[in-house]
């Protein structure tokens, strides 16, 4: 009999920033759908916690900074004597940006760099390097974000990681043979958080453009997630714009 | 530096931090900058403090032009997240802005 052709859904699934705004929602998400998850963010929320501590048999949390790299080695061992293997990554965590390229430090910039792009391949390596080494199959979810093919001010190193992020999904996607489904989902700005990056201006520009006539909520999101970590679609390498048609 | 950037130094405020001379420009010299970015651009900057941005088109990327002037002349960078720059709408609220700037 031939090996199924087909990525299971994912069973253990890590998830960065996952304690607050979108990365708890989809943590939450697929925690009610028997999902065995795994979060990690540098400040663990009590809401995280909750969680946790409700399913201790099906969460596991820790406190990491995505930035460091051996830490979050350490705790992917860990979750994977805790809940087994890691079949699905979800790369949430980033920082967010709100000034002007040229008056942006170079620092700071070396930092939006690290945080949004460098540290999630370092850590798609690792997972993935564990993955195939144990024969296994899995799926790679990239929250990236309409920035990297909208130009925004204010917006500039952000965008390029986010862009970045993107086009990584791709390779991955072509590199991994159909052994592992690597998708993006790219969000339009949310009501909330990086929203107030924009100003008021803006985001009624936007959303007087948007055909649905809101912004993106994280409650819209989860959904898609999860049919990309746990449905057969067939779906891989691809950037699923979530904006209401605002950038088309 | 150009000729007129080092004309500008003679009058500037200077103190010293370890063995590095850091020079701040007073308001007046800032307002001088700022006169010339809308100079440049065919504008006159009113004499009072009170006058509105939009009504005088000063713009965001002027701001950011009288900034990186400012750099210029005291040889620093001041970088600053935008938040701050959306409170500016008088030519009082810019010079106020810049002075902080120096002094973080």
């Amino acid at each position: 009999m031939s090996e199924s052709p087909l990525v299971p859904p994912s069973s253990v699934v890590l998830v960065s920033g996952g304690s607050r705004g979108l990365g708890l929602a989809i943590v939450s998400d697929l925690v009610g759908n028997g999902v065995k998850v795994a979060a990690f963010a540098r400040t663990v929320t009590p809401e995280l916690t909750a969680l946790a501590e409700k399913y201790p048999d099906q969460v596991h949390v820790g406190s990491v900074d995505v930035n460091d790299a051996k830490a979050t080695q350490a705790f992917v061992k860990e979750v994977e004597e805790k809940l087994g293997p890691i079949d699905g990554l979800v790369n949430n965590a980033a920082i967010g940006q709100d000034s002007l390229h040229v008056h942006t430090s170079a620092d700071q910039l070396a930092h939006i760099i690290q945080t949004n792009l460098t540290s999630p391949l370092v850590l798609t390596r690792f997972v993935l390097r564990r993955l195939l080494a144990k024969s296994l199959k899995g799926r790679i979810v990239n929250i990236t974000s309409i920035c990297a093919q909208r130009g925004f001010p204010g917006l500039v190193a952000y965008s390029a990681t986010k862009g970045g992020m993107d086009s990584a999904t791709r390779s991955l996607a072509r590199e991994l043979g159909g052994r592992v489904l690597a998708n993006s989902v790219a969000p339009g700005f949310f009501a909330s958080d990086m929203s107030a990056v924009l100003g008021q201006t803006q985001l009624d520009q936007i959303v007087r453009r948007t055909p649905t006539g809101h912004l993106t909520e994280p409650d819209e999101v989860v959904p898609v997630v999860r049919m990309l970590l746990l449905d057969n679609t067939n779906i891989n390498g691809q950037v699923l714009v979530l904006d209401g048609a605002a950038s088309i | 530096m150009s000729n007129t950037s080092c004309s500008r130094l003679q009058g500037m405020n200077s103190h010293a931090l370890g063995s590095v001379v850091m020079a701040e420009l007073t308001r007046e010299q800032i307002r001088d900058l700022m006169g010339a970015v809308m100079k440049a651009q065919g504008k006159t900057l009113p004499a009072e403090d009170s006058a509105d941005l939009r009504e005088i088109g000063f713009r965001s990327l002027d701001f950011s032009e009288l900034a990186l002037r400012v750099e210029d002349e005291i040889g620093d960078e001041l970088n600053f997240d935008a938040p701050g720059l959306r409170q500016i709408a008088k030519v009082g609220d810019v010079l106020d802005f810049i002075e902080q700037l120096q002094s973080a």
